[in-house]
């Protein structure tokens, strides 16, 4: 069975054809400019795969893209919908309304339209206070007239009850049929501002979502290739194309998460550090079977607050085109860095600054793994090898300091470099059981895309009495796999990979949060049934 | 039970402390630090600060709130002590609001038959150490430098107030809906059940308002300058948390008890206390983490090395941010530290403070430390009021004329 996975990055469009998820071969890769339209990048990439490897686009099972075109869409402000964002709290929550504390220019950017409305829940799922349907109404005929053309609804506990938000929807889509709603228990978890946030997100990105899906799955059309088209989630998995339509927000993390993901997949290495050095800084993140560690804290996504669960990733400024400098205190490696200017900037490729990359070619490091020879090594054969071997051994001692406050336990780890600045990781790296430099490293991207499975997750207040407990854990595995299989997985071959329970303090009624996730093989070919 | 408000204001009504210039004013700059301070003074418990971080940011745009040392009041202020009670995920998902908490302090006025001059911190871990801040906004007053506990506690009856025999009544509960119940009188026993028994019809939290007590009782039982020395020790764990684990320990204050893996997390179920075990992975030692809401004991190979009312705290191993009980899991690494208390509670508040207070059979003595056995000092932390006075920290800026010198308070 052949998949291809496809990388829209901000710069670049990576295309991977692979052969079976569990074998993993790598038949062919390439790289080709990113376009505005998301789209002309994919058309050169396809054509080019298919010139170098000449498969069959009848041949393909499924088509897996991971895009950052919706976050930097959030970051840069552009292209988004007039939002209104209706929550049902009062009396409660009125001291913080809705984009209360946005940055001014993507409230304004979404047209900045907040509302509030009576009622919601309390945590066992009773009525803070009645729908007032007449409320709602006017909030809506407000909403339309001040130009909102994309809903973003939340209401109090929504998780345990989503009742209001339902309720909303359905007048919604009475009143304006075919307009976008965005609900927030089918979004974010517990905590009212952080899942708001998140749906508002989501409801300004609505129309791009159309417009973005609608260009993939014609290019894809195009291309000849009529299997299913499939977009990466934050967490690791796939969404279809109609879901990804729906939730465009699910596709911000799946860039770091793709990149670890393919990196361990590349290596054959589950369990590891990921080591991705670039040109200004280096992220290390930890896989656990294949899946990279989530991010304890809640993380800020172009300065509005989530509860997202993101990798997590830890950055220090040391890159392949970090300034070297020899000062009166020693060696020091970045944070300055020439960036992107690499190729112009550092000696070995005539320019005048002493980078990360010089000291690496002097030290005769640009030969080994696959990066192949880097520049001009005649243009830093003067450098007192005093400082090579002391930068290196800088940069290494750092590197090594970061596995070591990453890593989950005393025993070394395997260590995935990846990277266009991953020959400054040395071999011997301490805390390092092996250094891995995995082939096809500059599309682990592509890779991390194409080799992704469907997952589903649950994540809600339950009533938990020590008697029912098995019961009520045994009910939020069942819903994680059924959502696992709505998104595709093939039922058999479905298993629950993290369960925790977390009681709720000082609450009556043994309320408990479970989140359950569950992650199964996707179901091509028809077979979805079987 | 349920009043309605409506008693007349007593003659004694005075309004607003006056503050003493140069007294130090919170303002939106002191947010981070008073936050980063509170979560660590949480031992591990005391909800999230996030929200009430949020509200008083607002709240504070529109002016500072001043601190006050109670001995800087007159003998008979009035201070009210306010608090949020309940579940920090409602909080989360209900809000509160800064009305929410005058509701409570009228309710309580009220009842005593005069104004409030000034908001007292019931609770210095956590998020009640900003919820006064934000009361203080709403009602116009300043804010007493101190509080009744020296960290977070779960109830509302582990209070240096009640250890000395003070009545917690009257007292108010508020939910958002304004609904209000004010308890006019009621036995010491019974203000943690009556306030939790209405916590249940109040969707499970509410704002608080007890103990109105005047300065000069404050003066003899409260906690001295904690809201100072909650706002240094953010600031020096700001400054610090980049260091290494053992320098940032020691920056802080702290005492570095193990760096461990957690292995298994026997969750808490309702009032019975949960465990962590974990597994440290320089000595190899099995490491114990008993807890409530807050961590209640650290003990490492049978030994028990920290317990309740010393303050406990879990921080990442990476950025060194605080974990909350509720936000540890299996196969995360935390660092397990023990901060200097910011107060010393007398051996008799074993049985409401100590370990046995959770129904944890620890030895003898675990968690009451004598004052000076811990070293080095939190340089954020005022003195324990038995420990020799160190010339070079200043404590408050009341310490001069403090009047609670040691050996004059007799609760060591």
């Amino acid at each position: 069975m052949l998949k291809l996975g496809i990388d829209v990055g901000g710069t670049n469009t990576d295309a991977v054809l692979i052969r079976d998820s569990t074998e993993g071969a790598v038949l062919g890769v390439t790289k080709a400019p990113t376009t505005a339209d998301v789209t002309g990048g994919i058309v050169a990439a396809l054509r080019d795969l298919r010139e170098t490897t000449g498969f069959e686009p009848g041949d393909i099972a499924a088509v897996m893209i991971g895009t950052t075109h919706f976050i930097n869409a959030l970051v840069e402000g552009g292209s988004l919908a007039q939002t209104a964002a209706i929550r049902f709290g009062l009396p409660a929550t009125r001291a913080l309304p809705p984009l209360v504390d946005w940055p001014q220019r993507l409230r304004t950017a979404i047209g900045g339209h907040s509302f509030l409305c009576h009622g919601g829940h309390e945590y066992d799922g009773t009525e803070i206070g009645p729908f007032d349907e007449f409320e709602f109404r006017t909030v809506l005929d407000k909403a339309v007239q001040a130009g909102a053309t994309s809903f973003a609804v939340s209401s109090v506990f929504s998780p345990v009850n989503a009742e209001f938000e339902n309720r909303a929807a359905e007048i919604i889509a009475e009143q304006l049929p075919g307009a976008p709603v965005s609900l927030s228990h089918e979004i974010g978890r517990m905590g009212l501002l952080g899942r708001e946030n998140a749906t508002i997100v989501n409801a300004a990105l609505r129309d791009l979502a159309d417009h973005v899906t609608t260009g993939l799955t014609r290019t894809v059309a195009e291309a000849g290739i009529g299997a299913p088209v499939f977009l990466s989630q934050n967490d690791g998995t796939l969404m279809d194309i109609d879901y990804a339509r729906r939730y465009p927000v699910a596709t911000f993390a799946s860039g770091p998460t793709n990149s670890m993901r393919g990196a361990a997949f590349l290596s054959r290495t589950p369990s590891c550090a990921v080591v991705d050095v670039g040109g200004t800084t280096t992220d290390v993140g930890i896989l656990r079977n294949g899946f990279p560690r989530e991010a304890s804290t809640d993380v800020s996504v172009a300065g509005v607050q989530t509860n997202f669960r993101m990798p997590d990733v830890l950055s220090i400024g040391i890159g392949g085109g970090s300034h070297v400098a020899q000062g009166a205190d020693g060696i020091t490696v970045g944070p300055e860095s020439v960036g992107y200017r690499l190729t112009e900037r550092a000696l070995v490729f005539g320019g005048g600054q002493l980078t990360a990359t010089d000291i690496a070619v002097a030290a005769g490091r640009a030969d080994i793994g696959s990066a192949g020879v880097i520049g001009n090594s005649t243009r830093v054969a003067h450098l007192d090898p005093s400082l090579v071997e002391g930068a290196l051994a800088r940069i290494g001692a750092r590197m090594a300091e970061t596995v070591d406050r990453m890593r989950i336990s005393a025993e070394p780890v395997p260590v995935v470099a990846v990277g266009g600045g991953s020959i400054l990781v040395p071999d011997d790296l301490p805390g390092a059981s092996e250094v891995i430099r995995p082939e096809h490293f500059a599309v682990a991207n592509a890779i991390g895309a194409a080799i992704a499975q469907a997952g589903g997750e649950v994540d809600r207040v339950f009533s938990v009495s020590p008697q029912q407990r098995e019961a009520v854990l045994d009910e939020a595995r069942q819903e994680a796999v059924d959502r696992a299989v709505a998104a595709g997985a093939r039922p058999g071959t479905v298993e629950i990979v993290d369960i925790e329970e977390v009681p709720l303090a000082y609450l009556p009624g043994n309320a408990t949060r479970v989140r359950a996730k569950a992650v199964g093989e996707l179901s091509l070919g028809g077979d979805r049934d079987a | 039970m349920r009043s309605t408000t409506g008693n007349t204001l007593g003659p004694a009504a005075r309004g607003p402390a006056e503050v003493p210039a140069g007294a130090h004013r919170l303002a939106p700059a002191d947010l981070p630090a008073l936050a980063s301070g509170a979560t660590l003074l949480g031992s591990g418990g005391g909800g999230d600060v996030g929200v009430p971080a949020r509200l008083l940011r607002h709240a504070l745009a529109a002016g500072p709130v001043p601190l006050v040392a109670a001995p800087a009041l007159p003998d008979d202020a009035l201070v009210v002590h306010v608090g949020h009670v309940g579940a920090p995920d409602v909080l989360a998902e209900r809000l509160v609001a800064a009305e929410d908490f005058v509701r409570a302090v009228r309710a309580v006025e009220s009842a005593v038959g005069r104004r409030a001059d000034a908001v007292g911190i019931i609770e210095i871990g956590g998020l009640n150490a900003l919820i006064p801040a934000l009361a203080a906004t709403g009602l116009g007053l300043p804010v007493v430098d101190g509080d009744l506990m020296g960290r977070a506690l779960p109830r509302v009856d582990q209070l240096t107030l009640a250890v000395d025999g003070h009545q917690a009544t009257p007292f108010a509960v508020v939910d958002p809906a304004g609904d209000t119940v004010l308890v006019t009188s009621c036995a010491p026993r019974a203000v943690e059940p009556l306030v939790r028994a209405n916590l249940a019809a109040m969707g499970g939290a509410a704002a608080l308002a007890l103990h109105p007590v005047t300065a000069r009782v404050l003066r003899a039982s409260g906690i001295p300058g904690t809201l100072t020395a909650c706002l240094r020790l953010g600031e020096t764990y700001l400054a610090a948390r980049s260091a290494p684990p053992a320098e940032f320990a020691a920056r802080i204050g702290a005492r570095l008890l193990s760096a461990a893996r957690i292995d298994e997390i026997q969750p808490r179920r309702g009032a019975t206390t949960g465990s962590v075990t974990l597994h440290d992975h320089a000595t190899g030692a099995v490491v114990r983490v008993d807890l409530l809401d807050e961590l209640l004991a650290v003990t490492v190979d049978g030994e028990t090395v920290a317990a309740t009312p010393e303050i406990i705290v879990a921080v990442d191993p990476v950025e060194h941010t605080p974990v909350r009980s509720d936000q540890l899991r299996t196969g995360r690494t935390v660092l397990l530290l023990r901060l200097p208390a910011l107060h010393q509670w007398p051996r008799e508040a074993a049985r409401l403070v100590g370990p046995a207070a959770y129904g944890l059979a620890l030895a003898p003595g675990a968690g009451f430390r004598a004052a000076g056995q811990e070293t080095p000092q939190n340089p954020g932390a005022p003195q324990n009021p038995g420990a020799p006075q160190d010339p070079g920290t200043p404590r408050s800026p009341a310490a001069p004329q403090d009047p609670w010198a040691p050996g004059e308070r007799g609760r060591t």
